[in-house]
């Protein structure tokens, strides 16, 4: 979670609200905001997502990819040397995310156009919820129940991993691969946000949305502030999933700091090998972009015949649908030139959700799939800007 | 190996890394490449990473050598499947194995490192194998793919050897 927000509010957010969302395309990027901001915040960025991916390396095996999971467990427990090299890195989390609040705070709440720009209308989306909760309805990434909220704050379901196709279904539509989840008790209703659709989001802003609150004092403090600032809950500007982030950052460098000082994560106790065979399995966590859902059915030699996977950017597609739509026709209007600043405006709406599609599986020279086709009142396609 | 790599090689701290995705055929193909020179480059003090990363992550894999070769797949559709060729990461204005919209794209990454005083290699070069299919599911690659690994094993062996 630590490393993933920090990449993606430094890389791929900031350059947007520090050098400004119609700024020259040259400078609005990472090496721009260094420039802006000092090598020194540059360094403190990299070497904080660096910490993340040690601590996972030396846990997992792998920084990305972790290959420590075994039927029962983990391959090999945490030392008592690695236990203080996390406790470390972890202190030094905490202070970098409540500077990279502090700096959200001075650069883009203190700047009145940003902060009209994340209240306003064109990047408002009305949806639903979804997101895992403890037993007291604070924020958890890794167990608990999915709670779903409506528009106006009221929970509309709440659920176990293993009841989820009692709650989501998905919808197809011809012109996508992906497939487009909706809350099966509202049903789907077309590409169309409020509360007789069926459309829910997930990620940050999502996760802080179902929550009553966070589960760690700093970030409890930072949570009361947004919803503050921004009116109360739940708050549906899709640019505040940025600040959101930067929220749960703190949350999870705090809670990073409770676990390397129990003395439990040294225990040798990592595996219980298991004795029955597998027959059915739902797992649900809190990634970095939102609910991933993984549901495994296997044969009578616990042999894996089924598997369904619905990941977080797929939760979030039908509302990027939306939320683009939504920029590209207010920032779009007959006779005015679109500019590679519109075409950035419309490319925020949806860089807020931080999508994964597909990643790692680009080749040489793969480029940003992003097109923009704008048409006439006839339908007619009149003009189309990539970018790449 | 030559005399001389063995010279050059004992003072400059070099990485070989392989990229690619083994499960979607060609686009394994630097990951099969990288698995291939462990063999040849046994005993040698060259590190050889495999990663299907891109972006920041790659900053992670490169920091303190002094020179790395990259394998990975290209498809530019303007070379015959197979054909193995030399560029510098100055070339790709656009990305390198990270169209992502959640990560830098390589060279603005590996810019960033150096402003930031990381110690990443002064000396990159990548290689590359034109591809086929990179949507298959497959721990194989398709047969002129498969044919010119070889060819890549050997460049990379004679970069090494420069």
């Amino acid at each position: 979670m630590i490393h993933s927000h920090i990449a993606h509010f430094y890389a791929l957010a900031a350059p947007d609200f520090v050098l400004g969302p119609t700024s020259n395309p040259e400078e609005r990027n990472i090496l721009g905001l260094v420039a802006k901001v000092g090598l020194e915040i540059g360094s403190e960025v990299i070497k904080h997502r660096a910490y993340a991916q040690d601590i996972q390396n030396v846990i997992g095996g792998k920084a990305t990819h972790p290959v420590f999971c075994l039927p029962g467990g983990i391959s090999k427990p945490v030392t008592k040397e690695e236990q203080k090299d996390f406790e470390e890195k972890a202190r030094s989390e905490v202070e970098f995310a409540q500077f990279s609040l502090k700096l959200f705070n001075d650069l883009v709440l203190g700047n009145q156009e940003y902060l009209d720009l994340i209240t306003g209308d064109i990047y408002t989306m009305k949806s639903y919820y979804m997101g895992l909760v403890d037993g007291n309805n604070r924020i958890n990434f890794y167990e608990g129940d999915v709670r779903v909220i409506d528009e106006d704050g009221n929970e509309t379901s709440r659920f176990k991993p293993d009841e989820y196709l009692d709650y989501i279904a998905e919808h197809t539509e011809p012109w996508s691969y992906l497939k487009s989840p909706f809350l099966k008790k509202v049903g789907w209703k077309g590409m169309v946000e409020g509360k007789d659709s069926g459309i829910y989001r997930v990620n940050s802003l999502a996760r802080l949305n179902v929550a009553d609150g966070m589960a760690t004092p700093l970030a409890q403090a930072e949570y009361e502030k947004m919803y503050d600032t921004l009116g109360g809950k739940p708050v549906h500007s899709t640019l505040a999933f940025h600040w959101a982030r930067l929220i749960e950052i703190l949350y999870a460098a705090e809670h990073l700091l409770e676990l390397s000082q129990d003395s439990e994560i040294t225990s040798p106790e990592v595996r219980t090998i298991p004795s029955a065979t597998p027959d059915e399995g739902v797992g649900i966590i809190e990634a970095p972009r939102g609910t991933l859902i993984h549901h495994y059915q296997t044969d009578d030699k616990g042999i894996v015949q089924k598997v369904n996977l619905i990941v977080a950017t797929g939760h979030n597609y039908p509302a990027m649908n939306i939320s683009i739509k939504k920029v590209a026709e207010k920032v779009i209007d007959k006779g005015k030139e679109v500019s590679e600043g519109l075409l950035n405006m419309v490319e925020m709406a949806f860089r807020a959700y931080d999508p994964c599609f597909g990643c790692a599986t680009h080749t040489l020279p793969g480029q940003m799939p992003l097109e923009l086709t704008i048409h006439d009142s006839k339908g007619e396609a009149i003009q189309t800007i990539s970018r790449h | 190996m030559p005399e001389k790599t063995l010279k050059k090689n004992m003072v400059m701290k070099t990485l070989v890394l392989g990229l690619g995705n083994p499960i979607l055929s060609d686009d394994g193909v630097g990951f099969y490449v990288a698995e291939e020179l462990k063999n040849r480059l046994d005993g040698l003090d060259v590190s050889i990473e495999q990663a299907s990363t891109g972006g920041l992550s790659i900053l992670d894999l490169l920091a303190g050598y002094d020179k790395a070769i990259i394998i990975d797949a290209v498809k530019t559709g303007r070379a015959k499947a197979g054909q193995v060729g030399r560029l510098k990461p100055e070339a790709f204005s656009a990305t390198l194995h990270a169209s992502s919209p959640h990560d830098l794209n390589f060279v603005t990454a590996l810019e960033l490192g150096r402003k930031l005083g990381m110690a990443l290699p002064e000396e990159i070069d990548i290689v590359t194998v034109e591809v086929e299919d990179v949507t298959t599911f497959s721990e194989k690659c398709t047969p002129k793919v498969e044919k010119a690994k070889h060819i890549a094993v050997n460049t990379v062996m004679q970069e090494l050897d420069r």
